[in-house]
């Protein structure tokens, strides 16, 4: 780790605990807030129903984990002070400015029902997420959205050194209409443009006259998308993405990497008294075709299933990830290990500096809660290849902690020799 | 048509007295009265504070709870930082949404040493039972000096963090909107004050 990302390091640990500090001095008496909810006069009353915005729980569009607690709270006496605390957790959810909770009288003198009135923001500027990661320096996105009725838009700055071979660095934008004509029915479409930032370790690995890799500074991309909700945890996606590619080599100019693009995605919560169960898969498709306009030729496949487990404190999750190409396909597509999520310890030029047309990976952890903080342990392993070639398979293991969405990791490779490790701070990593 | 002038010119100066007089009523300044009580000092205030007003009265005619803290301090003169004697009650008000009473606790160190009433008809008889169980020990006033008699009321916040960090990541115009807002209550503090004052003349009779 460089000297020189020292204070920044610094910086970020106190990140998980930088709003509590800051909030933690100007609330100074929330704890009278606290009593005197635990006082209200309202607390001997039952609570008949809960609604958002005037909307029944049942037919709100809420994250399930919030439903569920809202549902628990129906029956039960009306207690203020959880009743505060569902409403901040609404409001910080939903990015909201600003959530109130109406008593109203309920059907029987005993009886109440309660209504969540919320405010939107016109326009919410936000960080989604950033990653300081010790061998790749710093990820992350600043984010302007906005939201009115079923349509969203959102400008994203971006820069990544994360998920592809290069960074990238520039801006996105995304319109969605969550309700195209019917609620099983989405639109979306994408706007991307980026410059490319190459590291010394992929420029080295280029062989110009054997090796058919373009090395481009900039890309740009339109790619518009239909969603179709089949069933209620099961969606296709089926798309266009028009790209274009800058080449560093005059001689080369500018490319075209079109392609049609697919998903189909499955994901379903169950959720039993003790035990929570998530289930995810999802298979993608990109096919790019001369037909299309495009310079490259190929098609690219990549299936991840996912399975999580919580009962009490205790999580254990398994993550699987693999994906193969055919043809000659543009780099933004290959595929890469040792990332934050992936071979989580490795330095991903040393596994491949120009990445892999096949890739499998498989990660398990395991995460203990204490509180509203999680201690977890992982085991990564992977191999990524090229077609022809063999697959040498590797393997991590680490620690990390989480409280809510901050994280802090340190990674290990298992390899003899030296093991130099890796460390990551982030939120939403 | 001098008489019609006449009897129009009356009921416009009746008219602008009137609206004068409202006014008066309206913008006099409240005053702090103060009285003893065997070993206490008392407080009322006339005409009424009504800090139980605007968006507080309506978070709690919604259900919610309110949080008021009072604080009676004696000092030597208006605004001094030095004070003789202080005395701060932490208020928790509610308002029973099917009976339409209001409710009020005085918060203690412990929750066994709370003080509550409940049924009260009125804001202005909440306003008037806070006021009321907001003393200072006679014992603690000095008696060979003048000294005034300083009363602040301010409505405590349920600010909070969320909206700012949430799962969809760290929120910057929650960071502005608690910045730029940061009295969400919409309760500015309250301060009266009446001075000087002679214990000697306090315990003669209700001094105002």
């Amino acid at each position: 780790m460089s000297r020189s990302a020292l204070p920044a390091l610094a910086l970020l640990l106190t990140l998980p605990f930088g709003s509590s500090i800051i909030c933690g001095s100007l609330f100074a008496d929330e704890e009278l807030y606290r009593a005197a909810a635990e006082t209200n006069v309202n607390r001997r009353y039952t609570i008949e129903s809960i609604a958002v915005a005037g909307v029944q729980i049942d037919r709100a569009k809420l994250p399930s984990r919030l439903r569920q607690r809202m549902n628990a709270l129906v029956g039960k006496h009306c207690d203020v002070a959880v009743l505060q605390e569902l409403a901040a957790d609404l409001r910080s959810e939903l990015h909201l400015r600003e959530v109130n909770q109406h008593l109203l009288r309920g059907s029987r003198p005993d009886r109440v029902r309660v209504d969540f009135d919320v405010v939107r923001k016109p326009i919410d500027i936000s960080v989604p997420r950033f990653l300081y990661h010790s061998q790749q320096g710093f990820s992350g996105e600043v984010a302007a959205q906005s939201r009115i009725g079923e349509n969203s838009f959102s400008i994203v700055a971006v820069s990544n050194g994360d998920d592809l071979t290069e960074r990238f660095t520039g801006i996105a934008a995304r319109y969605d209409d969550s309700r195209l004509g019917t609620d099983r029915v989405r639109f979306g479409i994408g706007f991307e443009d980026y410059h490319e930032q190459w590291n010394s370790a992929t420029r080295a690995a280029i062989e110009p006259d054997t090796q058919p890799f373009d090395l481009y500074r900039s890309r740009r991309n339109i790619a518009p998308e239909l969603t179709f909700v089949l069933m209620k945890p099961v969606t296709v996606s089926v798309g266009t993405s028009f790209e274009r590619t800058e080449s560093e080599n005059p001689a080369t100019g500018a490319r075209s990497a079109n392609a049609i693009t697919a998903e189909l995605h499955y994901g379903r919560k169950i959720e039993g008294d003790t035990v929570q169960q998530t289930v995810d898969g999802r298979y993608g498709l990109r096919v790019g075709s001369h037909g299309l306009g495009s310079d490259y030729s190929y098609s690219r496949h990549m299936i991840s299933l996912r399975y999580e487990i919580k009962s009490g404190r205790q999580t254990a999750s398994d993550e699987f990830i693999g994906g193969a190409m055919a043809g000659a396909a543009p780099m933004f597509e290959r595929f890469v290990l040792g990332s934050s999520d992936t071979l989580r310890g490795w330095d991903r030029y040393a596994i491949d500096p120009l990445g892999g047309d096949r890739m499998v990976h498989n990660s398990l952890t395991y995460g203990y809660r204490l509180g509203e903080r999680t201690a977890e342990v992982f085991y990564d392993s992977g191999a990524l290849w090229n077609e022809g070639g063999s697959a040498r398979f590797r393997h991590s293991v680490g620690v990390g902690y989480r409280q809510g969405v901050f994280v802090l990791t340190m990674a290990f490779p298992v390899t003899q020799g030296r093991i130099e490790p890796v460390f990551m701070a982030g939120m939403n990593y | 048509m001098n008489r019609r002038l006449a009897k129009s010119l009356t009921l416009a100066a009746l008219a602008t007295g009137a609206a004068l007089c409202v006014l008066a009523v309206t913008v006099a300044p409240a005053r702090l009265l103060v009285h003893l009580d065997n070993d206490y000092l008392r407080i009322s205030v006339t005409p009424r504070l009504n800090f139980l007003a605007g968006r507080t009265l309506e978070r709690l005619k919604d259900g919610a709870s309110v949080a008021f803290v009072g604080q009676l301090t004696i000092v030597p003169d208006p605004n001094s930082l030095v004070t003789a004697a202080r005395s701060v009650a932490r208020f928790a008000l509610s308002y029973d949404i099917w009976e339409q009473k209001f409710a009020v606790t005085k918060m203690g160190e412990r929750p066994d040493s709370r003080h509550s009433k409940s049924n009260l008809s009125s804001a202005e008889a909440t306003e008037n039972w806070c006021l009321e169980n907001l003393t200072i020990e006679r014992s603690l006033i000095p008696s060979d000096r003048p000294f005034y008699v300083q009363l602040d009321l301010r409505a405590e916040d349920p600010r909070d963090q969320a909206g700012i960090v949430g799962e969809s990541g760290i929120s910057i115009s929650g960071v502005v909107d608690l910045f730029r807002n940061p009295v969400k209550s919409g309760q500015k503090p309250l301060r009266v004050t009446n001075g000087p004052l002679r214990l000697a003349d306090l315990r003669k009779a209700g001094h105002g």
